[in-house]
């Protein structure tokens, strides 16, 4: 069963003659277990397919389904809940809230939503996993950008989404640092069970990805 | 509130001097309105003294105790013990190795209600018309109980026989006699009988048309630069709290600017909106509260310290009103920015 699927996805931005139709006819699904790989250059749309994908952005035409339920039938409100219930995001910027430290990350979820956070004994096993279980006290001043973006998956995961949307998550990064990361996000897609949706232009993820698809002037395609 | 308090943790130098820009406004705030409840007292705690309802003047006096007479015709044979004659003169009392000290006579008839209900601090009510009880100002200012002073030029030296707290009108001591001596310092003849008639019964009224009554309320207003002087205040506070306002907004307006980014980030993982206009309220109350509580304790050590012959008055209750004044006011300042938050596009943080 998908956990994410995009059917006939069209976006337009601005009107009439500088009317920019920015995706075309865009069919996309996601499995959990998975990590699918959206590879495009700048401008090809990928930003904005993760928007719509991750439910911040409504589509011209088409239908996402999250688990079968179409998310855009959901009103603004529900969308949020569903985003902090079910939808991890991972930004290319990392931006972690500056005055709180890796641990209070964490802690902001806890205030919102009450329920189906890891526990601390899994968010342990999380930071051990992603090395950064000795940072927990410092604040992201404090951090190179490796950790950064390591602390974000980190929050992205942390309230156990079933869908985790990255956004060019190696960016920021050294080649070293993004096998670490490519691998570390195929494991936890395996491990957890979790759907990874990552869009990039960073060809060196390819390796450690299930499915890649390729987006280029707003039409997307399965690759081999 | 979470957020609220751990970014005012992270960032104490930006917080701190928001903080002490409250503590200035909330203490000059403080510190004016006890200026103006202090001279608001002065000149009129001998009239609260009195107790009265409603007084009677002179319709030429134009509300003005001190340019009203009352003859023999215009007052009744004889007043009830609700009534009272008050006989009013400026005067200047002098003594040898004393500063001059301006001062308002006031002439009683010892058998009427205020004369009667006077509360003296030291000493015992004049029994002569050469005999005064004075406000503890002339106390402070080194006078004693069986002094000698001489009041303007009249002839006759004046004993101080006790001290009167708080008897003061229009900012100037009083000295209270007899109306005898009124008459001597005003030099009037016997026809005239007093500056005004007060009374406790808020309807007192006599059957004479040059008379004019007014109530107690009426006749304060009226006082000489009281109303001027009240609404010079009123519009002083109001306007530093329109000030802490903006500057609470402004602030708080920069300040959330500088956090889109974050705020955007937190929208796109789903955190309610209401969360973070709650970490702005929050933090609004959390900094005027901080600097209220600052404010105060520097009021308080004002107070303490303040020599008595400043005219100011620390009422709690009246302080506690314009404190709550200011934390409405803070927290209508960190309105603004909510709209900010409300708008805030989670998109604009993907795509790098």
């Amino acid at each position: 069963m998908s956990a994410i699927q995009l059917t006939n996805i069209n976006k337009f931005f601005g009107q009439k003659s500088s009317r920019v139709h920015v995706l075309h006819d865009i069919n996309f699904t996601a499995e959990a277990g998975q990590l699918s790989l959206v590879i495009g250059p700048s401008g090809s749309g990928k930003s904005t397919f993760l928007t719509i994908a991750g439910g911040l952005q409504t589509p011209n035409s088409g239908s996402v389904n999250l688990d079968q339920q179409p998310l855009y039938d959901l009103s603004a409100k529900q969308r949020d809940a569903l985003r902090l219930n079910k939808i991890g995001f991972i930004l290319q910027a990392y931006n972690l809230v500056p005055y709180l430290t890796v641990r209070e990350q964490f802690g902001l979820a806890d205030r919102v939503k009450k329920q189906g956070n890891l526990t601390v004994a899994q968010l342990d096993a999380l930071l051990h996993q992603l090395g950064i279980a000795e940072f927990q006290q410092k604040y992201p001043a404090e951090l190179s950008g490796g950790q950064k973006q390591r602390v974000a998956i980190a929050r992205a995961l942390y309230t156990n989404p079933d869908i985790v949307l990255a956004d060019e998550p190696t960016a920021a990064l050294d080649s070293t640092r993004v096998k670490e990361v490519g691998q570390l996000l195929a494991d936890l897609a395996k491990t957890q069970n979790k759907a990874i949706v990552v869009v990039t232009h960073d060809l060196r993820l390819r390796d450690y990805a299930d499915q890649v698809y390729e987006i280029m002037d707003g039409k997307i395609s399965k690759t081999a | 509130m979470f957020l609220a308090l751990k970014e005012i943790k992270h960032e104490k130098l930006r917080y701190g001097l928001i903080i002490a820009m409250i503590v200035l406004i909330s203490y000059l705030i403080f510190i004016l309105t006890s200026l103006a409840l202090g001279l608001a007292r002065q000149n009129t705690t001998a009239i609260d003294s009195w107790g009265i309802d409603r007084i009677a003047l002179n319709q030429d006096a134009n509300v003005n105790m001190s340019q009203s007479l009352l003859t023999k015709q215009q007052v009744p044979t004889k007043l009830s013990r609700h009534e009272a004659y008050l006989g009013q003169v400026p005067v200047v009392a002098k003594a040898s190795g004393y500063t001059k000290t301006s001062a308002q006579f006031i002439g009683l008839d010892a058998h009427q209600f205020i004369a009667k209900n006077m509360q003296l601090v030291t000493g015992h009510k004049p029994t002569t018309n050469q005999e005064i009880v004075v406000d503890t100002a002339f106390q402070n200012a080194g006078y004693h109980l069986g002094q000698w002073i001489h009041l303007n030029s009249y002839g006759q030296r004046f004993k101080i026989v006790g001290f009167v707290k708080d008897a003061k009108i229009n900012i100037a001591p009083i000295v209270y006699g007899s109306l005898t001596a009124w008459r001597n310092l005003k030099n009037v003849g016997p026809n005239l009988i007093a500056s005004a008639i007060v009374s406790q019964n808020g309807h007192f009224t006599q059957k004479n048309d040059q008379l004019r009554y007014y109530s107690t309320d009426t006749f304060i207003s009226k006082l000489p630069g009281y109303s001027a002087q009240n609404t010079t205040f009123t519009f002083m506070i109001a306007f530093l709290m329109i000030i802490s306002l903006i500057v609470i907004a402004v602030f708080l307006y920069i300040l959330t600017v500088q956090k889109l980014q974050n705020y955007a980030v937190l929208r796109a993982q789903g955190i309610p909106a209401k969360t973070l206009i709650g970490a702005t309220i929050g933090q609004a109350v959390i900094l005027v509260v901080s600097g209220l509580i600052i404010g105060t304790l520097l009021t308080a050590i004002t107070a303490f310290g303040m020599p008595a012959s400043v005219p100011m008055t620390f009422d709690i209750p009246i302080l506690s009103a314009v404190a709550a004044g200011l934390v409405v006011t803070g927290v209508i300042g960190s309105l603004f920015p909510i709209r900010m938050i409300l708008r805030v596009d989670p998109v604009s943080v993907i795509g790098g």
